[in-house]
């Protein structure tokens, strides 16, 4: 019950965040509608007809996971030094449930909205062009959700160091641009790159919805043991460096 | 005699070669309102973030209702409160009940159970006609009521507040002090204080603790602290500017300071009154006013740290 109240509470400060800063929100809206309207458009008129439906599918696929994969690996170290900016840190800290507790669902809600608002943007994109994706939604929101819990323990490793480095940004900016990279590596059957994080769910999900690859049961359980192998050391970086910030009094100063 | 709420018992906390809080020992009593107070770096702040575990000290043990800190820190965290860096505690882009609903929600407390508590808090602290306005274009007073707000949103037994008057004029800092004075004499609340606001300080605490260098060196109730540096101090205004010859006569019965046509003296007697009021009388001077000064918390602090320097 406590649980829920506190995903309740970040969802409604989300809400908040958003109906306070309206602009923004509705430029974010603006920019994913226009991006994706970009894709449909432009991709067919530079490729011309050279360019198929399979390929159109790819990029689409492809921008959804970077984007879906990027926001959960910046989610925590961004948040930490929002609210180490704020003030508002040592106050997460004094709550019993737990910081690491409310960094979590922080990052699970913000996955949620932004997998709302990137279907509702893309079906808007279809709508607009007449263009429709043939994308076995479910599975891939299931398929990225699987395979950015990994990313969501590496923010979490990220986040730890923010919290006695405080500036983060420019080591949120590289792992995003390394992400582009890391989505085109070659997984299956195992590689060793399979073993880094995102890599071989990644690969997944664009081969069986572009190429309607079938992968065994045990790919599948191989890509969830890996997310949740990083997700475990991220959240246990995160309580290392929390532990560390403690004893050197950088809680909140930033 | 009420029971014991926090006991600190040597505390020691090392930053590399800095000792910022050496061998503190103190407790706070149920129903107690304990003031700390100290130079900037003095260890205050410390003392309270160890008490919250949001420090985690080197040596000592820490209490609160007799769980320890670091065993035990989110049951304590449960019954208590906090303000550590003022207004800046809250989010300043939502209003006060927004605050006061997320506050709530993430310390497990569902909106439906803590209306009343909302409400109560927004109307005892006056914010009940800004409740539904953005922080952001509050004054720094307002923020301060808003954060006391949210400290409080729990109904906590313990509060802990570190400097709730900086930057706040006379005028919210009485009424701070009267809303805490109320929550301690009505619902038995026990809290901590920190502050530079001498006024504040000795309005409002039972007991006071007077740390330098991370180590204490007066621990005291108010009453025996201005008692203890009590001084036989008399400030007396006279027509014109006094001559040597009457300041040399009144150096022999204690201290004296001039300043313009007014004599401060400090006698090392009560006895010395009456020599002190003859000597004025056959002074070449008219005396307009002739009146006791009692040190106030700042004096007695000031001189605290002094006798401690010497």
């Amino acid at each position: 019950m406590r649980f829920v109240t506190l995903i309740a509470a970040e969802a409604k400060m989300l809400y908040w965040s958003l109906r306070r800063y309206m602009f923004n929100t509705v430029a974010m809206l603006v920019v994913m509608f226009l991006i994706f309207m970009g894709m449909f458009w432009g991709i067919k008129s530079i490729g011309g007809s050279g360019v198929t439906g399979d390929s159109l599918d790819s990029m689409l696929v492809g921008y959804v996971l970077w984007v879906s994969a990027m926001l959960a690996l910046q989610n925590t170290g961004s948040e930490i030094t929002s609210e180490s900016q704020r003030g508002t840190l040592e106050q997460l800290y004094l709550s019993p449930m737990g910081a690491e507790k409310i960094f979590f669902v922080k990052a699970v809600i913000n996955m949620a909205f932004n997998f709302i608002f990137i279907t509702a943007m893309l079906y808007l994109s279809m709508a607009a062009t007449g263009r429709w994706m043939n994308v076995n939604l479910p599975y891939l929101y299931v398929m990225v959700l699987l395979s950015t819990l990994s990313l969501v323990g590496i923010s979490f490793m990220i986040g730890g160091i923010g919290l006695i480095h405080k500036r983060i940004a420019s080591v949120n900016g590289i792992l995003s641009f390394g992400l582009i990279g890391l989505m085109l590596l070659p997984t299956y059957p195992v590689t060793p790159y399979a073993f880094l994080p995102f890599v071989a769910g990644a690969a997944a999900v664009r081969n069986s919805i572009v190429r309607g690859h079938v992968y065994p049961v045990w790919w599948y359980l191989f890509i969830t043991g890996n997310s949740l192998i990083y997700l475990i050391i991220g959240l246990f970086v995160f309580k290392r460096m929390e532990i560390k910030a403690r004893r050197l009094n950088k809680m909140g100063q930033y | 005699m009420s029971q014991t709420c926090i006991r600190v018992t040597d505390l020691v906390k090392t930053y590399k070669d800095l000792i910022a809080v050496n061998r503190i020992s103190f407790d706070v009593r149920e129903g107690e309102i304990l003031g700390i107070l100290g130079p900037n770096g003095s260890g205050k702040t410390t003392i309270l973030k160890s008490i919250l575990g949001i420090i985690e000290f080197d040596e000592g043990s820490i209490e609160v209702n007799a769980l320890s800190v670091k065993k035990r820190r989110k049951e304590i965290l449960k019954n208590t409160g906090a303000i550590l860096e003022g207004a800046r505690n809250i989010y300043w882009h939502l209003s006060p009940r927004e605050n006061l609903i997320y506050f709530a929600g993430i310390r497990g407390i569902p909106k439906k159970s803590i209306r009343q508590r909302i409400d109560y808090l927004l109307e005892s602290l006056e914010l009940s006609d800004v409740a539904d306005k953005e922080i952001r274009q509050f004054s720094s007073g307002m923020k301060q009521k808003c954060a006391l707000a949210c400290a409080f949103i729990h109904n906590p037994s313990i509060l802990l507040l570190d400097e709730p008057t900086l930057g706040l004029d006379v005028e919210i800092s009485r009424t701070l002090r009267d809303w805490l004075l109320n929550v301690v004499e009505k619902e038995g609340k026990t809290i901590l204080v920190t502050s530079h606001n001498m006024d504040f300080i000795e309005s409002i605490c039972d007991r006071i603790l007077i740390i330098r260098r991370g180590e204490i060196i007066s621990h005291e109730t108010v009453e025996s602290l201005k008692e203890k540096f009590a001084r036989k101090h008399f400030r007396i205004d006279l027509e014109s500017e006094p001559r040597s010859h009457l300041l040399d006569t009144i150096g022999t019965l204690g201290s004296v300071s001039v300043s313009g046509s007014s004599i401060s003296v400090e006698l090392e007697s009560a006895n010395q009154l009456i020599p002190l009021m003859r000597i004025l009388d056959l002074a070449d001077t008219t005396m307009l006013d002739f009146r006791t000064v009692e040190n106030d918390l700042e004096d007695i602090f000031l001189e605290v740290i002094r006798e401690e320097e010497q």
